[in-house]
């Protein structure tokens, strides 16, 4: 009986007839895709994306120069330099991280004993000529300064967990 | 000797001990490893920071390893869990009230706190109360402080009062309220006293013109040897990209056991100097002109080919390597002159057919400190060679008498027997010799007819005829003085008297190597008398000659000044750096390597022959001196100038010298004629001026020494 | 007549169903493969010997992109084999955490697997329903390391850090109306581990549906059965692990076998194949999939409802929180040596491995008493496979070539490390 029923099976191609139901069904249901850019998917506060330096409410330089995220880089992708400021502190003056060399593994975030070289969820960025991979003291502030609220929104939310 | 040993048992291994050592001694000998903070192997015990704790049978509490003499049967364990305990507990005391400061701290990552409290400390503070803060101060341009990291060890101010014999910092205060403190703001101004950098076991006490500019683990750590003196201390430079951030010192028990001078360690400031020469530059109708160096070097050949060979004049560092110095007594020869000397501030060339083959100390340098007599004339030793005076501290502190004939009067932190100083430096040793009452050699019998020793010279006498080791030093003042023929015969006769030795403290880091490398104008390659003596230093700079090649010269600086009246055809100066006074001079000034960018040799005072390697990327397009002389060589089609490497020209040297000896017995028979005993004062050269890198050092300038040197020539 | 000779034919590097680099250089006789010769080491990148010149922790990162379709388990063994020098056990939360990321992997590679290998032998769809359930799981990593792919999550002691109490969410756009919305993040509302444990309720359906649509399918079961045999006897002999070796019949699984972390408490099964054909592995790795599914739901349940440390309490080896970094002399010290010196670890040396979703994956670790490993040697299962491409192709049609590729589960970027 098993046997005629598989024959039966076989040459009314159910089996196939079966997984076209499955993707027929599949008319019929939302759609999972989004519409990127206009939509977007929700992002983790944890996100590691481009890096970011960031000041103090004053406006002060967060980064004091000590070089622990150029020494746990595994990538060494982070460069400083580092000398005596006008003020007597100690600051940078120069911190470039290469983005070709970034692995985005966050041990610079983990490093930083001031919270000031973090990674942020910004994700959607490019590069139209050579050389722009490194980014610059000035540029890493900079994007501190225009998404500080995301920022730090996004640290104190994860900071309990660290 | 088998009284003096004692069994004793560290962490139940049988291990045996000299009597009275101390328990940290024997537990470094075998390897197991006691935290501390205080004790230094230099330096007295203190036992005032309680890191090393160590569990000893049957004693009642923990015991200090480095303050605990070993006894017959003791059983030390440092690993116990009692010993653990309580080096635990005194590291939480020790990081009580230190701040919070590792990432700015330069200390950061080379730092004994850090390092032991990881191995041996909590991993939790229990401590939230507030924490104490110190006012930094001002110690100089050298050392930067930040007090509050002080875990009061003291080390610093041991090293004061027993290395230096200057206490320049203190303890004030007691307990938590206890402050290491300078003299009310005052610099330190000792010319080791930047030791204490490396003593400090925290950040409190650090490097200035480094600070904040690099970490421990970025840099490169490569051996060189120091280019401003004749000891050769050997050092290490931390190189970051190509650039020297600080000089350290490489332990050599034979040389500078552990320690450097301030000149060695902070001089690498001057070869990123704003006036390092970038560029070969050319002087045309009174306009300086960047060119490159195939243009340079075409400028100079066709020059040199112009000229008759008896015009050309070389005059070259005693600090260059001994390639550099080899090179260019080659090119000489090749160009046909003798007019090539190093002795730039040498003034009396009268019996230089008697120099010793090489300047030498007449011994090593270790064994300065088992002399038990020793004269040092005409020399401001603590400023010519840090290092060699702090051997002969150690000596009188030994028991040796240490005697100075001088005519400047320098301070000394040790017992001088006698400091004979009234008297031009001529008279006071003639005096000496007379007072040996030995018969007198022909050479100063003339200059000693007539003479009574004072109460002074005779003490002097007395105490080089019986020491077991006695020495007589001459140094720079000696070399440089009007008469210093006679000054070296005199002292030569005295050492011949009291059967002392007999040595030079001699000028650079490389006197001697430009001696055997043939750099004088009576002698060539390892002390060859020359057919016809060429022109020394003083003859070159004030007569007229066609080309004058200048090696890592700046006359007015390390030499005379270029004598207005000589009408020099062309001056081409190989330089590492620009300088008003070489820019109005000179023709033609080449780039060269300062001695951190270079590979060379430095034959040092005990005849050592140090080599090193390039540590930093040159600046520039300055290249090694050697590589630009063994172009120019073979641009003048000279033979045998394709060297590979100034490991080659070394070794063909070395091999071309055999084994040369070094001795300084005097053998000249002729009576010196001294005119006059000349002025015996302002031979001194400030320590801070000695070459052009320190010239331009900066922190060095700012030091104490630098600003009276500038005042009194003021 | 001319003498019919072989000819030689390559594969890749740049063919697309050479999953990657890979460049075979085959001898066919017609269409029948005579012999098979992969060459590897195009993706080559030092990794094991990167990883001598770096403190312990700074290589977690590269054990990510050796195999790039299975990223924690690398981790896991690379972590496993510092913590057995160590001598130290994480807590039990984070071997919780370990277990449940572990088997969340192995459904990222077998999708992945199921929809390349689909892909390859003509089952478009099945790519993108894996993807599908691909990206959820990729949220999950997402929330829980701050990447979707290489985590550098696990570390010798413990998790980074714990699973977060929220996920994010999708916001209303003028493209999508707020009931759409709503719809999307109901699975959003509450904690990762809600999230997840959703998923594990929809999982199952979804393995119905892929089933559906090829364990049946003729066309599937023509290009997989009877493919690429290969004996219990000569699995062994070629090193086979994981799903290779137990579609050959053989029941071996390290997860049983060795159990580590906290595998003895999970309730699974281990199936096995009985022809060692393509289809037996393909059958294989589905049923892995339903129990790896019964394996995260049992973390979860354990994990809800017990709260912990995820890392060691010993600032020696795992840095200090960082609160207390802030303003701790002894956890800043630990601190600022962690990060730039690293732990050293005492001499003596390790394997530690583990089942991965490939095979049996393992580090092998000699160290000498240095904060940097003296050697790192890691066993890729993917190696052992691919050597025996040849045996596997060979009397087969060139179009069987992919499908061997595709049941190996070749990843180059283990292959060739």
């Amino acid at each position: 009986m098993q046997q005629l029923r598989n024959y039966i099976k076989t040459f009314a191609m159910w089996e196939l007839w079966q997984g076209l139901a499955v993707t027929f069904r599949n008319f019929f249901r939302p759609a999972v895709t989004i519409l990127y850019p206009e939509e977007k998917t929700p992002q983790s506060v944890r996100f590691r994306g481009l890096h970011a330096l960031r000041r103090y409410p004053n406006g002060e330089e967060r980064c004091i120069a000590c070089k622990l995220c150029e020494a746990v880089c595994p990538a060494l992708a982070i460069t400083i330099e580092s000398d005596v400021s006008d003020d007597g502190t100690r600051r940078t003056t120069r911190y470039d991280i290469d983005l070709f060399k970034c692995i985005y593994c966050g041990f610079c975030e983990e490093a930083c004993p001031v919270d000031a070289i973090v990674e942020t969820r910004l994700h959607e960025y490019h590069m139209e000529a050579a050389g722009e991979n490194i980014m610059t003291k000035d540029k890493l502030l900079s994007i501190g300064d225009k998404f500080d609220a995301m920022i730090s929104a996004d640290k104190a939310a994860d900071a309990e967990y660290r | 000797m088998s009284d003096d040993i004692v069994n004793i048992e560290v962490d139940g291994k049988p291990v045996e001990g000299r009597k009275g050592q101390m328990i940290i001694e024997v537990t470094d000998r075998v390897g197991a490893y006691v935290p501390r903070f205080c004790y230094h192997d230099k330096l007295s015990v203190a036992a005032n920071c309680r890191m090393c704790l160590v569990e000893v049978e049957k004693a009642p509490k923990p015991l200090p390893a480095c303050a605990t003499p070993i006894g017959e049967g003791m059983k030390i364990f440092t690993r116990s869990p009692y010993a653990i305990a309580a080096q635990k507990a005194t590291m939480e005391f020790l990081l009580i009230n230190h701040p919070l400061d590792c990432p700015i701290c330069d200390q950061g990552g080379e730092c004994e706190l850090q390092d032991l409290a990881m191995g041996f400390g909590s991993d939790v503070s229990r401590y939230h109360e507030k924490k104490r803060v110190v006012k930094d101060k001002n110690i100089g341009p050298l050392v930067s402080t930040d007090m509050t990291r002080c875990i009061h060890c003291t080390r610093c101010v041991r090293f004061g009062a027993e290395i230096n014999g200057l206490q320049e910092l203190g303890t004030m205060g007691r307990g938590e309220n206890v402050k290491i403190s300078a003299f009310i703001e005052k610099s330190i101004d000792h010319e080791m006293s930047a030791n204490i950098i490396d003593l400090c076991p925290v950040g409190a006490l650090n490097n200035k013109p480094y600070r904040y500019s690099a970490r421990a683990w970025e840099m490169v750590q490569r051996a060189t040897v120091a280019p401003h003196d004749c000891v050769g201390s050997n050092l290490y430079a931390h190189v970051l990209r190509g650039t020297i951030k600080r000089i350290v010192p490489r332990g050599n028990e034979a040389i500078n056991e552990t320690w450097i001078s301030d000149r060695d360690r902070f001089s690498y400031e001057g070869i990123y100097s704003v006036d390092r020469l970038e560029t070969p530059r050319v002087k045309e109708n009174g306009e300086w002109r960047d060119i490159d160096w195939e243009t340079a070097l075409d400028v100079l050949t066709t020059r040199l080919q112009a000229s008759d060979g008896s015009k050309i004049g070389v005059l070259a560092s005693p600090s260059s390597t001994i390639e550099e110095a080899y090179l260019i007594s080659r090119l000489a020869d090749h160009l046909g002159t003798a007019n090539i000397d190093h002795r730039l501030r040498q003034q009396d060339f009268s019996d230089q057919d008697n120099d010793p083959v090489a300047p030498w100390l007449g011994l090593t340098i270790a064994d300065l400190e088992q002399c038990d007599a020793v004269l040092v004339a005409g020399s401001n030793l603590r400023k010519e060679t840090p290092i060699l005076a702090h051997r002969l501290r150690k000596a009188s502190l030994a028991g040796a008498q240490v005697c100075f004939a001088n005519a400047e009067v320098h301070e000394y932190f040790f017992d001088v027997a006698e400091y004979l100083s009234t008297a031009g430096l001529v008279a006071e040793l003639a005096g000496i010799a007379v007072a040996t009452g030995g018969k007198l050699p022909p050479a100063v019998a003339d200059l000693c007819k007539d003479l009574q020793p004072t109460a002074s010279q005779t003490n002097v006498a007395k105490i080089l005829a019986q020491g077991d080791s006695s020495l007589v030093l001459l140094g720079h003042v000696a070399a440089r003085h009007p008469a210093a023929a006679a000054v070296r015969a005199l002292a030569a006769a005295i050492g011949e008297a009291t059967n002392s030795r007999f040595g030079f403290v001699s000028e650079g880091a490389n006197s001697a190597g430009a001696c055997l490398a043939g750099v004088t104008p009576h002698r060539t390659q390892g002390g060859e008398a020359r057919g016809e003596c060429g022109k020394n230093a003083v003859d070159m700079l004030s007569n007229d000659l066609d080309v004058l090649l200048l090696f890592g010269v700046e006359p007015g600086f390390d030499a005379p000044p270029i004598d207005a009246a000589a009408q020099h055809g062309f001056v081409v100066a190989c330089s590492p750096y620009r300088s008003e006074a070489l820019e109005r001079d000179a023709d033609l000034l080449l780039p060269i390597a300062t001695f951190a960018e270079t590979s060379g040799t430095f034959v040092n005072c005990e005849g050592l022959w140090q080599s090193f390697s390039g540590v930093a990327s040159p600046v520039g397009a300055s290249r090694p001196g050697w590589k630009v002389l063994r172009v120019l060589g073979t641009l003048l089609d000279g033979e045998g100038f394709d060297f590979e490497s100034s490991e080659n020209v070394r070794d063909e040297l070395r091999t071309a010298l055999g084994d040369i000896e070094l001795n300084n017995a005097y053998q000249g028979s002729a009576p010196i004629v001294v005119a006059s005993d000349g002025i015996d004062g302002g031979l001194d050269v400030p320590m801070y001026q000695v070459d052009g890198l320190v010239r331009r050092a900066e922190a060095l300038q700012l030091t104490p020494e630098a600003r009276r040197s500038l005042e009194s020539s003021e | 007549m001319a003498e019919i000779q072989n000819f030689t034919m390559n594969f890749g590097p740049q063919h697309p169903a050479a999953h990657g680099v890979l460049r075979l250089i085959l001898e066919m006789d017609g269409e029948v493969i005579q012999h098979a010769d992969p060459h590897v080491g195009l993706l080559h990148r030092g990794t094991e010997k990167l990883a001598e010149s770096k403190p312990y922790n700074q290589s977690i990162g590269y054990m990510d992109r050796l195999d790039y379709t299975s990223m924690m388990c690398n981790e896991h063994s690379y972590v496993l084999a510092i913590e057995k020098l160590l001598g130290v056990a994480p807590p039990i939360r984070a071997q919780y955490i370990r277990v449940m990321f572990d088997e969340i992997t192995r459904l990222l590679n077998h999708l992945m697997w199921l929809g390349a290998h689909g892909l390859d032998i003509g089952a478009m769809t099945m790519f993108l329903y894996c993807f599908r359930e691909r990206e959820d799981l990729m949220d999950c990593y997402e929330a829980v390391s701050g990447t979707r792919m290489h985590a550098t999550y696990y570390r010798p002691g413990g998790v980074y850090r714990d699973l977060p109490d929220s996920m994010p969410q999708y916001q209303a756009s003028k493209w999508r109306k707020q009931k759409d919305v709503d719809r999307l993040n109901e699975v959003r509302e509450g904690s990762l581990l809600d999230f997840i444990d959703a998923f594990t309720e929809k999982f199952p359906g979804c393995v119905d549906q892929y089933e559906t649509l090829l364990t049946d399918n003729r066309i599937w079961k023509q290009r997989t059965v009877n493919i690429a045999v290969v004996s219990p006897e000569r699995a062994l002999n070629l090193g086979f692990t994981g799903p290779m070796l137990r579609g050959s019949g053989i029941e071996w699984d390290l997860r049983k076998k060795q159990p580590y972390e906290v595998y003895d408490r999970m309730d699974f099964d281990i199936p096995v194949g009985t022809n060692g054909d393509c289809y037996d592995r393909y059958l294989v790795r589905v049923e892995e999939m339903r129990q790896s599914n019964r394996i995260i739901k049992q973390c979860i349940d354990w994990l809800r409802d017990n709260p912990g440390p995820v890392m060691l309490d010993d600032h020696k080896i795992a840095p200090p929180k960082r609160v207390e970094m802030k303003d701790d002399m002894e956890s800043l010290i630990h601190h600022f040596k962690l990060f730039t010196e690293g732990f050293s670890i005492p001499a003596g040396e390790a394997y530690a491995a583990i089942e991965h979703p490939k095979g049996e994956f393992g580090v092998y670790m000699i160290s000498d008493g240095a904060n940097k490993p003296y050697r790192v040697k890691i066993r890729a299962a993917g190696f052992a496979h691919l050597a025996s491409m040849s045996e596997m192709v060979v009397g087969h049609m060139l179009a069987d070539v992919v499908a061997v590729i595709g049941t190996q589960d070749i990843v180059f970027g283990e292959v060739d490390r």
